[in-house]
């Protein structure tokens, strides 16, 4: 007898879970799939494994067989570069890789699993980074988040699969014996064949996607039931194109992070959230403002960094965010974030990682990466290069956009891209 | 700048971005939608679009506010004076 896990999932269910544009797959599907990878696992005395696969088949298949046995996930994105898979594969003993084709690696647990499941950034130099959560934690979120509208819903797979906004909605879907639908291509055009072929009711998405989003879509085209907004701050011009398009809709923004989880939600279709939420607690989670940074308390707090630690704990138990915070009226604001990260479509982007990347690429001899503001994305990453004295600026430009796109995130990828003579240093020794 | 100069400014930035990410030159219509699939190009690439356009050009018409548009035409429209 296997144990049903987490998910409870029951193999004879024909209810639908995951709808890819080639087929559909139910909850039964999925129960035999994880049945299946439990046996091998099993065979194989697998205490610890990875999932590499942006199909949300593969990364569910693979967190139910961890939460059956037991067992470590690492959850790791496909555009990693194969040296980071392969450091953490050796480091924590992965034994076994997860996708279209399972994998075994050979490798030996570097110590107990303790039944985590751990979520990795997109480091682009360096290792990434590694969060550890437990799968219990992530799922009573899930059904915290859970309410009538939400049930049997469809929702369109806008974040990246194996990131932690993505898991959240796949959790949801199975939860609230809801579809999760996945598009075939991950373009605006793509995002909405696959939501009309399969009458997406939710899309959670970044202000960025909307943006985007609704210069592709027609009244008509969408029967949406909730529209939730995350990543970024929701701006009231974005708010209102949305409930325009959409008026039968309800339209939630929320504020969110890995290390504290969903902080707060708002539905009244205004930016920013009531001032009188500050120093009260709400659903078990607490704000403050301090300095004029965004403070939380939250009992949800995720478990911690394997590597290092992103967002410092206060000893009186306050998570100090990076976020600014104003004040007006009734009514507080997200205003931008007091450290160098730029925030591309929700997707936080560190400067120095990438100027250490291009810093890599022959004939680049300084590089400087900075965000521009625009009003489609927030902010895009821009890059100025010097490089060496006799070459072709032009070719040793492709070469080194081609080497970004290969090696880094879309949206880690400079859009803005020059060649000068030379980068300004400030007196305090810093670039730009 | 007339709408034709926008757009022919629209066309040489747009094709560059393609040359850029190694994809073919593509057809640039005043009707081409610019997220409609018929352009390789993603919103982050539009992002870069309307913020070259806004040095070209000389004015940002989204300083006041986001203004609906879908295609080419309808950008040129927002930048041509």
């Amino acid at each position: 007898m296997i144990p049903t896990g987490a998910f409870g999932l029951d193999a004879g269910d024909p209810t639908p879970l995951i709808a890819h544009a080639r087929d559909t797959l139910s909850r039964g599907d999925l129960a035999r799939a994880a049945n299946s990878l439990v046996a091998a696992m099993g065979g194989a005395g697998i205490s610890r494994l990875m999932v590499r696969s942006d199909d949300p088949f593969h990364i569910l298949r693979a967190i139910d067989a961890a939460s059956r046995t037991g067992a470590d996930l690492f959850i790791a994105h496909t555009n990693l570069p194969e040296a980071h898979i392969d450091a953490v594969v050796k480091k924590f003993g992965v034994q076994m890789i997860v996708s279209a084709d399972d994998k075994l690696t050979g490798e030996t647990p570097s110590d107990a699993a303790t039944a985590c499941i751990f979520m990795m950034t997109s480091g682009t130099t360096g290792a990434p980074k590694i969060a550890s959560h437990s799968l219990n934690a992530l799922m009573s979120r899930a059904k915290a988040a859970m309410h009538p509208g939400n049930r049997g819903a469809k929702w369109l797979m806008t974040y990246q699969p194996t990131g932690f906004a993505g898991v959240q909605v796949q959790l949801t879907a199975v939860v609230g014996r809801g579809v999760v639908v996945a598009p075939e291509e991950r373009t605006p055009a793509g995002f909405l064949e696959a939501a009309k072929a399969n009458g997406v009711t939710q899309i959670s998405a970044t202000p960025t996607f909307w943006r985007a989003f609704l210069m592709v879509v027609r009244p008509g085209d969408l029967n949406l039931r909730q529209i939730t907004l995350g990543g970024e701050a929701a701006d009231q011009s974005t708010l209102d194109r949305i409930r325009k398009a959409f008026p039968d809709a309800r339209v939630t923004h929320i504020y969110a992070s890995t290390e504290a989880g969903v902080v707060f939600s708002v539905h009244d279709g205004r930016e920013g959230f009531p001032a009188e939420w500050l120093n009260t607690e709400t659903q078990g989670v607490t704000m403050r403002v301090h300095d004029g940074f965004l403070h939380i308390r939250t009992p949800n707090a995720m478990g911690g960094y394997v590597s290092d630690t992103a967002q410092p704990r206060l000893d009186d138990g306050w998570l100090a965010t990076a976020d600014r915070v104003e004040i007006r009226g009734d009514r507080a604001f997200i205003v931008g974030r007091d450290d160098s990260t730029i925030n591309v479509a929700g997707s936080k982007v560190y400067p120095l990682m990438v100027e250490q990347f291009l810093l890599k690429q022959p004939g680049v001899v300084e590089a400087h990466v900075f965000g521009v503001a625009n009003p489609i994305s927030g902010q895009l990453v821009a890059a100025d290069v010097v490089i060496e004295p006799g070459l072709d600026p032009a070719e040793t430009r492709s070469a080194i956009l081609a080497a970004c796109r290969e090696n880094l995130a879309q949206y880690q990828v400079p859009r803005a891209f020059k060649v000068v003579d030379a980068i300004a240093v400030r007196e305090s020794g810093k670039k730009g | 700048m007339t709408e034709a100069q926008v757009l022919e400014q629209i066309t040489s930035i747009v094709q560059r971005m393609l040359e850029d990410k190694g994809v073919k030159a593509a057809t640039i219509e005043p009707n081409t939608e610019l997220l409609g699939g018929a352009i390789s190009i993603d919103s982050l690439d539009l992002a870069m679009l309307v913020r070259e356009l806004e040095d070209v050009v000389g004015h940002d018409p989204f300083a006041e506010g986001f203004i609906e548009f879908r295609t080419v035409g309808e950008l040129a429209k927002l930048y041509a004076k």
